[in-house]
Order: structure tokens, then sequence, then C-alpha cells
């Protein structure tokens, strides 16, 4: 503030000027505290963004896995009850009944330990938490909540059988049909 | 012939402008300033404060675990650099890299002798650090954010040992691995045979359990992922945690215990930093002679399709491993450590009792300390059952049986309350029944609010329970050993779930008291389905398949 106080114009010798057009000025849409909380909500977002891009980073899209199909050789050389022939190599018991074949993977559904076969018994028995299973995979004591999974299993022309550990089932009245049992009646 | 003056040559040394120009500090007179600046001006140090209470001198006081947990570490961390120059984790060279360090390369079989034993003291170093700091009850006001830090250090320090016994690539490794993977497969939403996963989308090549996997099967990705969180993604979250851990012991000093009238406070050095030299040193040298005297297990090399029979955790997962005889997968597995880790956490937000700090008091606090106390106990017992009472198949031995003698079939399981042909019980009377019992329990010591006498309680109880026993045994129900099991677990359920609550906590303001009443409960129920699995061979007290809720 000047202390003076600037003298009257005279309005005759000078003529005060037309106003000038006003500038002007955009109103501010957006506040100075508006415009902060957007930016931590951007770099709250971004970090978002990453953690779900760094989580997705971590499922593989390409995996390089066995298959899990494979040929159990002729079924005529199997006896009746169960085979343990390929266990050690397909993780399968190929069981023979009157009527034919069915294949049970041999994974507890408890935790996905590899029970083993009494015969004397009747029973499958996982080393792991003790879980018992019957002839069929059901489960008749310890931990495990549901039956065995049987696998896909397929009598080739050739008197092969193909089984396929992709395709499972272990619901009582499905898994006793095709394609989770192979009708095999010559001895 | 010269003298050799020692005092001359030392002089020299430590006036010299090489000393000088490493340490810190003028000519060394031992004042008070001298140690002080000794702490203040060494990095490595100076995050010790430059006095402390002559308190955490005692090794009564501290047990020292908290710096003997941390001196293995840094064991566990210059062994483990060692034996990454010679070990690669792929399938086909693991286990081999694990043999050749044994026979084949100078001081491989030392080495990793040391770093596995030292893993396992590790183990026992926090978890007894843990119960020190809970006993003098250290983790009261302030300390609550750093007890908390504590606790996610003894899980990722169980984390750390998980994924370190899956590198050897032997029969242990894989079989741990697949069940530990498989349990995270039964999380609830998140696992593709949790509750409620198949219903979000889950499947085998999309859930948790496909992450940690790398894969649908335990394979080459598992082992190179639990590779680098082995080796690099766990041990530096650990650091950062360890870094916060010290940093909140430095800023909330050392005990909260009340000021002795005559308490003056003691150099740290040399009195404290000494002590950590010592206990340092003394664990080197025990894990050494350890190392020297017994080799680290090494079990045959991996079978993806054959197990080992029995299988066995290490110790420290084997009371884990009983809890999943009794329980399904995403409780024993997912929940019930969940509640352990959130409920240990919780433990300074609920305890406001403002006695017994900074010093043994059994008689102030009794209900905490018998609470905690119980857990841990029960924590070593399934422990001790699942190592010492387990045999071939999983069965139970006992110590005397043989375990070349094969058990008979155990009888078929049955469940209590479930949908028809499941359950011996309908379902509709099992939810009110089993969710009354539980909620019944959670409330009723708080709605008893005058005094009761605990033997009397306790002496009409058992004798209930063994009349029971007693009628079961002469209907022909139940022998002798069931009777036991029966008096032994309904009595401890009794006495710990509501005796105790009812006389110590039932004053407790209503959240403080819910959050305590059911992480006892919680508790109370292991013991009883333990209970209802021993003696009356039930799979289940109440079953809802429909949404895989199983108890």
């Amino acid at each position: 503030m000047s202390e003076a106080t600037p003298p009257i114009p005279d309005p005759v010798a000078n003529p005060i000027p037309a106003a000038a057009p006003k500038p002007i000025v955009p109103k501010p849409e957006m506040s100075r505290g508006d415009f902060l909380w957007a930016g931590w909500g951007m770099l709250a977002a971004f970090f978002a963004a990453s953690a779900a891009a760094g989580a997705r980073f971590m499922f593989p899209n390409v995996i390089y896995e066995p298959s899990q199909k494979f040929n159990a050789g002729p079924a005529a050389s199997y006896d009746l009850g169960v085979s343990t022939k390929w266990l050690n190599e397909q993780r399968v018991w190929i069981i023979r009944t009157p009527s034919g074949f069915y294949a049970m993977w041999a994974r507890c559904t408890h935790l996905g330990c590899t029970p083993n076969w009494w015969g004397d018994q009747n029973r499958f028995k996982c080393p792991c938490h003790g879980s018992n299973y019957t002839l069929g995979g059901d489960v008749i004591a310890g931990p495990a909540p549901m039956p065995l999974w049987r696998a896909k299993v397929d009598l080739a022309p050739t008197g092969d059988l193909i089984v396929d550990k992709a395709v499972l089932e272990n619901k009582p009245g499905k898994r006793e049909l095709a394609p989770y049992f192979a009708d095999y009646a010559s001895t | 012939m010269p003298t050799l003056d020692l005092e001359k040559i030392k002089k020299e040394i430590f006036d010299s402008q090489l000393w000088r120009s490493v340490f810190r500090g003028g000519v060394w007179k031992d004042t008070p300033r001298d140690r002080a600046g000794h702490i203040i001006g060494n990095v490595w140090l100076h995050l010790h404060p430059v006095k402390v209470r002559p308190r955490a001198l005692k090794w009564a006081y501290t047990w020292g675990m908290g710096g003997i947990s941390f001196a293995l570490y840094l064991l566990l961390t210059l062994t483990g650099v060692a034996l990454m120059f010679y070990y690669r984790p792929t399938i086909g060279l693991a286990y081999r890299d694990i043999k050749d360090l044994e026979f084949a390369v100078t001081l491989g079989m030392f080495l990793r002798n040391a770093h596995r034993w030292a893993a396992q003291a590790m183990v026992v170093a926090v978890i007894a650090h843990m119960v020190r700091v809970f006993l003098t009850g250290a983790y009261k006001k302030p300390r609550e954010f750093n007890w908390g830090i504590g606790v996610l250090l003894l899980t990722l320090t169980l984390f750390l040992s998980f994924t370190g016994y899956l590198l050897p690539w032997d029969q242990l490794a894989i079989w741990a691995v697949t069940v530990g993977t498989n349990m995270a497969g039964a999380t609830p939403v998140l696992g593709n045979e949790g509750p409620l996963g198949s219903l979000v989308g889950m499947r085998i090549n999309n859930d948790v359990r496909f992450t940690l996997l790398g894969g649908t099967m335990v394979g080459e990705n598992t082992l190179l992922r639990f590779y680098v969180m082995h080796c690099v993604a766990v041990p530096l979250v650990v650091g950062i945690l360890l870094i916060l851990h010290f940093w909140r012991i430095r800023k909330d000093s050392f005990s909260a215990a009340p000021y002795a009238a005559a308490e003056e406070k003691v150099d740290v050095w040399p009195h404290l930093v000494k002590r950590e030299y010592i206990g340092a040193a003394g664990t080197t040298l025990f894990i050494m002679i350890w190392s020297i005297l017994q080799n680290a297990p090494l079990e045959a090399i991996a079978n993806p399709n054959v197990t080992t029979n029995p299988s066995k955790a290490p110790w420290y997962f084997v009371g884990l491993q009983e809890l999943l005889v009794y329980f399904d997968p995403w409780i024993a597995g997912v929940l019930l450590p969940g509640l352990i880790i959130v409920g240990l956490i919780a433990i300074p937000y609920i305890d406001t009792n403002p006695k017994g700090i900074g010093s043994y008091a059994w008689k102030e606090r009794p209900f905490a300390n018998t609470l905690f106390l119980l857990g841990v106990v029960m924590w070593f017992a399934l422990i001790f059952i699942g190592y010492a009472l387990r045999g071939p198949n999983y069965a139970w031995y006992w110590p005397w049986e043989s375990w070349y003698m094969l058990k008979a079939a155990p009888p078929a399981t049955w469940s209590v309350f479930g949908p028809k042909g499941v359950g011996a019980y309908p379902m509709l009377l099992g939810i009110p029944l089993i969710g009354g019992l539980f909620g019944g329990s959670i409330l009723l010591p708080k709605l008893i609010q005058r005094e009761l006498s605990g033997k009397k309680l306790m002496g009409g109880f058992l004798a209930a329970v063994a009349a029971l026993a007693a009628v079961g045994m002469a209907m022909g129900k139940m022998g002798a050993t069931e009777g036991a099991f029966l008096l032994f677990f309904l009595g401890a359920s009794f006495y710990f779930g509501f005796v105790l609550p009812q006389r110590h906590i039932r004053t407790l303001d209503w959240p403080r008291y819910l959050v305590t009443m059911v992480l006892v409960v919680c508790t109370m129920g292991i013991l009883l389905k333990m209970c209802a699995r021993l003696t009356f061979n039930i799979k289940y007290l109440l079953t809802i398949p429909a949404i895989s809720m199983n108890v």
C-alpha cells in the first residue's frame, strides 16, 4: 500500500481510457487438494496393477509335463485282482474284475501321496495320514474326503489297454461305466 | 637375544595410521566415553544402545535365544552361500549334487550338516525365544507390534525350512512338498480342492497350488521356485523384518519391568557385546560338533510315483501332519495354522493385564501363561504322537509294538451328523447341536458371573465322565484305553475351556473376551475331535458336503 494518495486525474485533460477487456482466467475445475488425492489414487492404482501383474507373472503359460496317456500292454496279460505293474512308472493300478478292467490313479485324495495295496486285507492304505480305501476306491477309514479317482481306460483293437489319467471319475454309478471301465469278458 | 616387547607391538599397531583409519576414535583409555564411542562409532554395533539395564545381561532372564536365533541365521546364510557353489536346482542334477557334496567335495558333508542342523536349531531357538518373551510379558504395550513381527519371523523360519528340504530332491523332499502344496490346493476359494474353489472357477491349472508348483505336478518348475524362494526371496523378507525387529527393540528399550530403586544401567560395551559374542561362538561350536558327529539325513532319490511307508515330515511339521489325520486339509492345513498365527499376533491386544511385565510372574497372569503353554505343549504332544506313535500306513503303534507286525485293517469310520446315508443322525439336527455347543462354550463362562469352586466342578465333571465310561465299558462299547482317552480329553477340555476362563476372564470386556474364547474353544475343539476319532472312530461330528464343511 502506498502512503500518498494519488492525485485525482482531470477527466477533461485526461479522459479515462475505455476499460481493457478482462483477461479470461479459467476457473479451476479441481482444487489443489483434490489434485493431490487424485495423484495418490493413481499411485495406489499403479501399485495395485503392478501387484496384479506380478501375480500373473507367476502363472506360467506353457508347462512341460509328461503325457498322461500310456499303453498298459495286452489286456490278456493281467490276472484277476490288482496289478501294481505300472505303479512305479505311471502311478496307476490296473484292476481286473471277472467282467473287465478299470485303472485307478494311485493318488490319495487326501493330500496326494501314493497308497499301497495290501492284498490280504483287501485295502489300499496311504502311508502319509493313514487313509484306507476298498478295492473299488471308496474311503473306509482315515481322513481322505472322497474316493480314489479312476482313469479312462480303452481296449485298443490290438488288445492293449490304453489308460488316460487326464480323464478321471470317482462318482459311484459313473465310474463303473465306460470310458472308466473296459469290458473284457474273454479269459 | 632381543626380548619380544608385546606391549610395544600392540601400541604400534593400534596407533598406526592404518588402524586409526579403519576404527574411529582416538587412543583407547577404557573410559565410559570410550565405551560409548565404541558403540556409536561402529556401524555393526550402533544398533545397540550405549547403556542397558542390568537385567538384559542375565541369561536366566533372556535365555539369550533372540541373539542365538540371529547367530544361527547368519550361520545359515554363510553355509547356505557355500552350498550354492556346488548345487544346481534341476531334477536331473540336484540329488547328484548333494551326493557330490557329501562324498566328493572337501568339507561338503560338514557344511551340509551344519546347514541342516543350524536350521533345526533355529526353529528351536525361535520357539524358545517366543516362549521366553511370552512368559515375561515382554509383548505388552508398547511392544505389541514387535511381537507381531516376531510371530511373522517364526512363520518365515518354518517356511524357510520347508522350502529348504525340497532342494535335495530325495523322498522326504518330494512327498513333503507334495503334501504341502496339496494343502495349499485345499485353501478355501483360492484352491481347486478347497471349499468354494470350484465355484469361483479354480482348476488344477490356475489356482494357488499351480503358482507354488509352477505346474500341475511337482516338477522342474517347483524345484526352481522353491530354490529361488529359499535362497533369495524369503531371506530378503526375513532380513527386512529383522531390521524392523531390532530397531523396535532399540526404540522401545530393553525391558518394561519397573525400575528397582538402586538399578543403574551398565555399559553395553563390553558387558552385552561380550555376551553376544559368547552366545554366537557357543552356538557355532555346538553346530560344528554336532555336524562332525551326526550327518544330515538324505533319503533315496525322489520317486514321484511311490511314497515311503510311513512317510513323515521333519519333526517340527509332524504335529501338523498328525493334525491332518483328524481334520480336513483346509481346516488342519490352512484354517488352524492361520488361526494360530493370527491368534499369536492378537495376544498383546487382547491381554490388557497390566501386571506381570518383566518377570516370570506365574501368580499374576495365571490364565495367559496356562493357555499359552497349553498351546505349546499340545503342539509338541502332536509332534510326539506323529513322530513316536505312528508306524507303517501311519497306523498307531505303541513304542513296544514292532513295525514288522502289520496292524489289522482299521474298522470303518462313521460320521455322527450328516445327510442321509453319510451321517448316523440327520444333518438338520447336527447343525444346531454342534453350532450350539460351539457358541455356548464361547458364551457360557462369561454368563456365569459368580465365583465357582474349580475343585467341585472338576470333581463332578470327572465323576460323570467316569460313570459314562463305566457304562460304555459294561455295555462293551469301549475298552479301558478308550475309557482313559475319554476321561483325559473331556477332562482337559472342560478344565481349560470352561473352568479356567470362568475363573479368570469372565470380567474381560466383550470384544476381547469373544476373541479369546473363540481361540480357546477352537483349541478345545482339537482335543475333542481327537477324542472322537481315537475313542469312537468318528470321522466327522458334522458333515455338510455341499459346502465342504466337515468337523
